[in-house]
């Protein structure tokens, strides 16, 4: 069980007493990491990945509309060898580089491509963060192990994977998120050992802190080009003239104050995951794939006591992309065969193209679930409650499946609730003691009918095609609207328990006024 | 002595009822045959019709189809079965319009009937044989239209392996249809015998058994009484039943 150890960033907010904002700001926190110790990051940017995930030949560029001109947000490297720069304008760039192909920005196109990558990425750790248009943070503390250490994660698993995709990229793994971003903005990639993250940012061009840039720009005039020479200026001065952003920006960078990530997915209760040297396309393969892992992830759930709720199944092919198939349980359980069952409806939807390297199975809820007795009798009240479950959770993950429990209300329609399958119904005592129908009509239909007398009963009804005569009618049932949860002008009703002359009994219902124009409907069967 | 007892050769009758009971044995395996031995293998209805079935009642562990001449009849007919099956029943329909005000007058109570909407046949189908053969299951009903002879069949065996009582319920249209299922109903609503034309009375229905496998067809009209099926001999049988062997 992971646990998410980020707390919220401690912003040094600015005051309206310098002095007080000098004391708050002008000492470092006491504490020099603000996380726990010993954690470690892994960020990762993609500074091409609008232009990389186009695919296209040559040179490429994308551009955005800003105002009333065009400005290129992103090169591929053959267009920034050419002598391009981000921040053209596009006639420029034309100029320079005439049968250049232009596509212009689809942000969203980005986001999905940045959240297809966040997902791959899951495959290293269950703790993935977007951060900014084009980068990732990846919390890989006590998973580097699975992969060689930290260094042999970063450049034999992560990397040439990304680069295998056609994507260009940097990564860097360090002791704080903060800093570890701070040095692939800078382009700076490698694994920085914890304690040295002071003397690896100091160096790097203001561009590894995350700032605005008419505030690098004031900097820049300042003469303080390096992260380092930021630092190294009195503090409450820094923050009086330029906000606590910086400072923050600063502490950040230095690994002094925790940057928190927001997972793209919460990180599961459980998990377990298979890699395969050869990826697996057949629907036997994943069977077989998910009957292994039923069995990994359900002795677990044993150990801790738990059954699952719910399961996710991920599977990560081998060209990036990712799929999830969910399953869903009314009770809690960690029997592999029934759980396997549940997985046999939607293993359809999987679409293994070129085949899956990676499969997870992850448990995202889990209840407590002690031990059940078995092998006493076969009859077993418990068991039979158990087969009851499986049987509707079988039907639930294809059929809607529910239960009807009596409400207080005399207002047919809201007589009965829906509710769970799973639910137990409780009959309140001398309940129904009147004859009502058995089967109640959601559409009913309209009936022609005569009456004698005007709020007299119906003396003959229109069926179908046919009129019937009615032989027996009991007395009206008037039943008013709820106020209390009705619409004001609701109608009230009379029911009549009507038999036909073939015997056939009805539950019709005249809605409104009577009359001549009073609207007579086929409510429900009587039996 | 051997078990079975061999009657002469030349006691026809006895021969043949034992060769019946023979085949019923080896036709019904499984839960079927389980509980036949547990002496809980038929639903009671009323004196004179179990006494005319071979079963003693309307057997557990098969299908029963219901074709419904009038709605409200054959589903209080349904009901008053599925309720004296008694354990959890499943309606599984296109649009389940089961209403359970209603349906408390037969014994079945909301917290045993689970309802299933199965818009597409085949989906009905995988529902109703999963339930069949789930012992956990006191007994289903299926609201269908046509059903083939290979679907009805599979749906017999998966009763006969899980136990459950299947009802399948189809409107009066094409009777003619062969089926596999035990028994064939025709469930229509009788004239009442309240005297009063301001009462209506107690339901009355025609039952008309139109096969029976290893029984005869017969016709009754019941009364539901109280809490009791109430039959009258007053319609005339079309054919002589034949006693119980």
């Amino acid at each position: 069980m992971r646990h998410r150890c980020c707390r919220p960033p401690r912003l040094a907010m600015p005051s309206l007493f310098p002095e007080a904002a000098d004391e708050a700001v002008a000492s470092p926190p006491k504490v020099a990491r603000a996380g726990p110790p010993g954690r470690r990051f892994l960020a990762l940017v993609f500074p091409r990945l609008p232009v990389e995930r186009l695919r296209c030949p040559g040179p490429v560029a994308v551009w955005a509309t800003q105002g009333p001109r065009r400005i290129v947000t992103s090169l591929s490297a053959e267009a920034e060898a050419a002598g391009l720069e981000i921040g053209q304008t596009l006639a420029d760039a034309q100029a320079i580089l005439p049968g250049m192909t232009l596509v212009p920005q689809d942000a969203a196109g980005d986001a999905t491509a940045l959240e297809r990558l966040a997902l791959w990425a899951l495959r290293f750790t269950p703790l993935v963060g977007r951060v900014g248009a084009h980068g990732l943070v990846l919390d890989i503390t006590g998973t580097e192990h699975l992969f060689g250490g930290e260094a042999a994660l970063l450049q034999e698993a992560v990397l040439p994977r990304v680069t295998r995709m056609g994507l260009s990229v940097v990564g860097a793994v360090a002791s704080s998120a903060g800093t570890a971003l701070a040095l692939v903005r800078a382009g700076w990639g490698g694994v920085v050992p914890p304690g040295r993250e002071e003397a690896t940012v100091a160096p790097l061009p203001l561009i590894a802190l995350d700032l605005e840039p008419p505030l690098v720009a004031v900097l820049h005039g300042l003469g303080l080009r390096e992260v380092g020479n930021v630092v190294a200026q009195p503090r409450p001065a820094l923050v009086r003239r330029f906000g606590a952003t910086l400072a923050q920006a600063l502490d950040e960078a230095l690994g002094r104050a925790t940057r928190p990530i927001t997972p793209i997915r919460p990180p599961p209760e459980m998990a377990v995951g298979r890699d395969f040297i050869e990826p697996v396309v057949t629907r036997a393969g994943i069977e077989a794939a998910l009957a292994a892992l039923l069995e990994d992830l359900c002795r677990a759930l044993r150990e801790a006591g738990r059954g699952a709720r719910r399961m996710l199944l991920r599977a990560y092919r081998a060209d990036g992309d990712v799929q999830d198939i969910a399953i869903g349980t009314g009770l809690a359980t960690r029997d592999p065969q029934h759980l396997a069952r549940l997985f046999q409806e939607k293993l359809e939807q999987l679409a293994p193209d070129c085949g899956f390297d990676r499969i997870t199975l992850e448990a995202p809820r889990t209840d407590p679930l002690t031990g059940t007795q078995d092998t006493l009798g076969i009859t077993g009240r418990a068991e039979r409650q158990e087969e009851l479950a499986q049987l509707l959770d079988r039907l639930a993950q294809r059929l809607p499946v529910w239960r009807l429990a009596p409400r207080a209300s005399h207002w047919p329609e809201r007589a009965m609730a829906r509710v769970s399958a799973f639910d137990t119904v409780a009959v309140p005592k001398g309940w129904a003691p009147r004859p009502r129908p058995v089967r109640l009509l959601r559409q009913p239909p309209i009936l022609q009918v005569l009456a004698q007398v005007p709020d007299g009963p119906p003396f003959r009804l229109r069926l179908g095609r046919a009129w019937h005569r009615v032989l027996r009618a009991e007395e009206a049932e008037r039943i008013e609207p709820e106020w209390w949860r009705d619409r004001p002008d609701r109608l009230s009703r009379d029911y009549y328990r009507v038999e036909l002359d073939t015997g056939v009994r009805l539950w019709v219902c005249r809605a409104g006024p009577m009359g001549p124009d009073a609207r007579w409907v086929l409510h429900g069967h009587l039996p | 002595m051997p078990a079975p007892p061999t009657p002469s050769s030349f006691d026809r009758p006895a021969l043949i009822a034992a060769l019946r009971a023979r085949i019923a044995r080896m036709e019904r395996a499984g839960a079927a045959g389980a509980l036949a031995a547990r002496g809980e293998d038929a639903v009671p209805l009323a004196p004179a019709i179990d006494a005319d079935l071979p079963w003693g009642g309307l057997p557990r562990a098969a299908l029963h189809e219901i074709l419904a001449a009038d709605p409200g009849a054959a589903a209080g007919f349904a009901a008053l079965v599925l309720a004296r099956a008694g354990g959890t029943i499943l309606w599984i329909a296109p649009e389940p319009d089961a209403w359970p005000p209603g349906l408390g007058r037969f014994g079945l109570s909301p917290a045993q009937l689970v309802l299933v909407r199965a818009p597409r046949g085949q989906d009905a189908l995988w529902a109703m044989e999963e339930t069949l053969r789930c012992p956990a299951v006191g007994a289903a009903l299926l609201v269908t239209g046509e059903l083939d002879l290979t679907a009805a069949r599979r749906l017999q065996l998966a009763a006969e392996a899980g136990g459950v009582l299947g009802l399948l319920l189809r409107s009066d249209d094409d009777g003619a249809a062969p089926t596999a299922a035990l028994t064939r109903w025709r469930v229509g609503a009788a004239p009442s015998d309240s005297q009063a034309p301001h009462e209506i009375g107690d339901p009355a229905w025609n039952l008309d058994l139109l096969r029976c496998r290893g029984g005869r067809p017969a016709r009754w009209r019941a009364t539901w009484h109280g809490d009791q099926l109430v039959t009258e001999d007053t319609v005339p049988r079309t054919v002589p039943v034949r006693r119980r062997a």
